[in-house]
């Protein structure tokens, strides 16, 4: 009796441990491109090339050199625009998406099926697909030149925001519609119901929300090309990290290039990280009894 | 709150492009001044404030030449080798003078966007500039830009480890130090096939021709690259792997071009050595290396609305002045020939090597359309022979398969 409960104990050791240094290589193999793109923005030695992984020496040199060192690449200002860019077309099409899923959760109305299906064909096609089209009507409203460019940038990265409801409609489908009708009996309009009720029970899919609509803008490198175009002062962070990396720049830039590219995950992570206290209870203790 | 002020000032940036949209035409003519408009792209480094802003600095002595005209410069950032690009994209939009690589020539005249130099302002490009550098830039007969600079590459190296004598045959500097190559990049690769009488297009601009990299000549060539690929003083050159080389002293000479220039001088100092393309000793024959060459001009926009100030500020960004200004404060390699005889610029290596380089040792790289079939088959046979795919036993197929793919439309 007492081997046999010693063999299945040591069974599960050994299998434990298997699964822990699988588990443990496929991590390191994950964690590594992070790693090295860290190492790479503290690397003292210049150039894109070294044949050690470990770098010879260490220096903040890089990260000083992108905010000090503006006059052929702008990183202070690229991170600015970008900033900028992403914050406000977050809200705009955070409001726009949960609005549109409220809508089509909760209201019934002739058009919701026919748009919901609209949605779902026009969501196949690649949202690039448009971008010449999208630059001649921007231009056509004279939104391509000096400072509008922003103004350009953040309604394209918003105005296609209502076609995403899916997950969020299917996160308030699962709010009991008891909710709803016992605040309509106390004299909640829709709108009330709406900010008041729907939207505190729904922290998590807001997150969720909130964190997809500031990545794509803080993200995007090929609209920004596309609007853009030579007006180097309207620059996004992505066009510059692409920049550093042009056959002139790349051997005195490559460093700073990983220093670029570990600060813009910064604002990314610390919206995460505020925002992940929000994931926890989300429906529980809605509905008492 | 917060929300309602952003409201607020989208609403008024809306406005403020309503408004100045219906005040551009008034208030002109009011003298005897024209009011122009000119849209200027350059690369980033001739605005640069280290580097003396040479576009502004030039522009601004261009408007106090022609005071009969009151000009309002707009600049904008495109390099040379993407401006084509942005040109053809939106050529109404576009700048009116713009700096653009040789090679992106056609892009442009395919969009329409790129005007022909004629008449006077053709005489003067031309007596200021070699044949060669002219044939750059001219397509059926018609001249489409001002160059300012040529756009090759060539070697350096270092001179506590070659001397000047071994730096004329590659073979020779094998046996003496380590030689960097970039063995996987079709802009360099094809030198050693050129070098050995294949050519493109035949002389360059018919493309009826076709590609000549087959036969015993170029199976000639991919045996000595086997060779040379396996010689334990070589090194490929590969995501700038030839500079990290030269830095950490493992590497003793390397190919690029003036972009590296000043990385390269930080080096090496007084050590750096400059020279146009060695030779290399095929089957006991000394053969010359070929360099892609190409220029680079300043071309005018064919939607500017104020064509001859446009070609006008063309002409005088590529003057001699201001391509000894470039020179100076940007260290572009000028190209005019009366600043060739200029004794401070004769005296620079890297002008000497680039000019030697596209006077002698390289091709006019061809810009006809089919060229765009020749870049992958020859990348692809420098991959193969580094993976040793490649061998003496197949050379000479494997040869023939690069010349059929350069020869053919299909990807």
């Amino acid at each position: 009796m007492a081997g046999k409960v010693a063999s299945a104990k040591r069974k599960r050791i050994i299998n434990n441990s298997i699964v822990h240094v699988i588990l443990a290589v496929l991590a390191v193999i994950w964690i590594f491109p992070i790693l090295w793109v860290v190492l790479t923005s503290f690397r003292a030695e210049k150039g894109s090339y070294v044949s050690t992984f470990f770098p010879k020496a260490f220096t903040l040199d890089n990260y000083v050199k992108l905010f000090t060192d503006t006059t052929i690449l702008n990183f202070p200002q690229m991170f600015a625009n970008t900033l900028f860019i992403a914050v406000c077309s977050c809200i705009l099409s955070a409001f726009y998406v949960l609005s549109v899923s409220y809508c089509l959760s909760r209201l019934r109305f002739k058009m919701r099926k026919p748009y919901m299906n609209m949605a779902m064909i026009l969501g196949l096609f690649p949202g690039f697909m448009s971008m010449i089209a999208v630059y001649f009507i921007l231009k056509a409203l004279g939104l391509t030149e000096g400072n509008l460019i922003r103004l350009a940038l953040i309604l394209v990265y918003s105005g296609g925001a209502g076609l995403g409801f899916q997950i969020a409609k299917g996160f308030f489908d699962t709010i009991p519609n008891a909710i709803d009708e016992a605040a309509l009996l106390d004299g909640c309009t829709k709108w009330q119901i709406f900010t008041k009720i729907t939207l505190p029970l729904s922290k998590p899919i807001i997150i969720y929300t909130v964190l997809t609509s500031f990545m794509s803008p803080w993200l995007d490198f090929i609209f920004a090309r596309v609007i853009c175009r030579a007006n180097s002062d309207q620059y996004t962070v992505a066009i510059g990290l692409w920049k550093m990396l042009e056959k002139e720049y790349i051997d005195s830039w490559y460093t700073s290039f990983a220093a670029g590219a570990v600060l813009i995950s910064i604002p990314i992570a610390g919206l995460f990280l505020w925002m992940q206290k929000f994931y926890v209870d989300g429906v529980s203790g809605a509905v008492k009894g | 709150m917060r929300k309602n002020k952003i409201a607020f000032l989208l609403t008024a940036a809306l406005m403020v492009t309503g408004l100045s949209g219906c005040g551009g035409t008034t208030g002109s003519a009011s003298q005897d001044q024209e009011d122009i408009r000119l849209m200027v792209w350059s690369p980033q480094n001739d605005q640069s404030k280290d580097r003396g802003e040479w576009l502004q600095t030039m522009c601004e002595a261009f408007a106090k030449e022609h005071p009969e005209w009151n000009i309002t410069f707009v600049y904008g950032v495109a390099d040379e080798a993407g401006a084509a690009g942005q040109v053809a994209q939106d050529p109404e939009a576009s700048a009116d003078v713009f700096m653009y690589a040789n090679d992106t020539l056609t892009t442009m005249t395919d969009a329409n966007a790129l005007a022909k130099f004629g008449g006077k302002y053709r005489e003067e490009i031309e007596s200021t500039n070699s044949q060669e550098v002219l044939d750059s830039l001219i397509m059926d007969g018609a001249l489409y830009g001002v160059p300012f600079t040529t756009n090759t590459w060539y070697m350096y190296y270092d001179k506590s480890v070659f001397s000047e004598e071994d730096v004329k045959n590659l073979d020779t500097m094998l046996e003496k130090g380590v030689v960097s190559f970039p063995f996987t990049n079709s802009w360099y690769l094809p030198a050693f096939y050129l070098g050995n009488g294949c050519t493109l297009f035949g002389d360059g601009t018919d493309e009826s021709q076709g590609v000549d990299f087959g036969g015993q000549k170029a199976v000639d060539v991919t045996n000595y690259l086997i060779d040379l690929e396996n010689h334990p003083n070589f090194r490929i050159d590969a995501d700038g792997s030839g500079i990290a080389g030269l830095r950490d002293g493992s590497i003793n000479a390397m190919f690029t071009g003036s972009w590296d220039a000043a990385a390269i001088e930080e080096i090496l100092g007084e050590n750096m050595g400059v020279a146009s393309l060695p030779t290399y000793t095929l089957n006991g024959e000394e053969k010359q290396m070929l360099a892609y060459a190409g220029s680079k001009a300043i071309g005018v926009n064919t939607n500017s609305r104020y064509m001859v100030a446009a070609v006008e500020l063309a002409i005088y960004l590529g003057s001699a002045e201001a391509q000894k200004a470039h020179y100076e404060l940007c260290g572009v390699v000028p190209c005019n020939t009366e600043l060739m005889e200029d004794e401070l610029i004769k005296a620079d290596e890297v002008v000497l090597a680039q000019n030697n380089t596209f006077n002698f040792t390289s091709i006019l790289q061809p810009f006809v359309s089919k060229m765009s079939n020749c870049w992958t088959p020859v990348e692809n046979m420098g991959k193969s022979i580094r993976n040793g795919t490649v061998t003496h036993e197949n050379a000479a197929e494997q040869t023939e398969a690069m010349n059929d793919a350069m020869n053919s439309d299909g990807i």
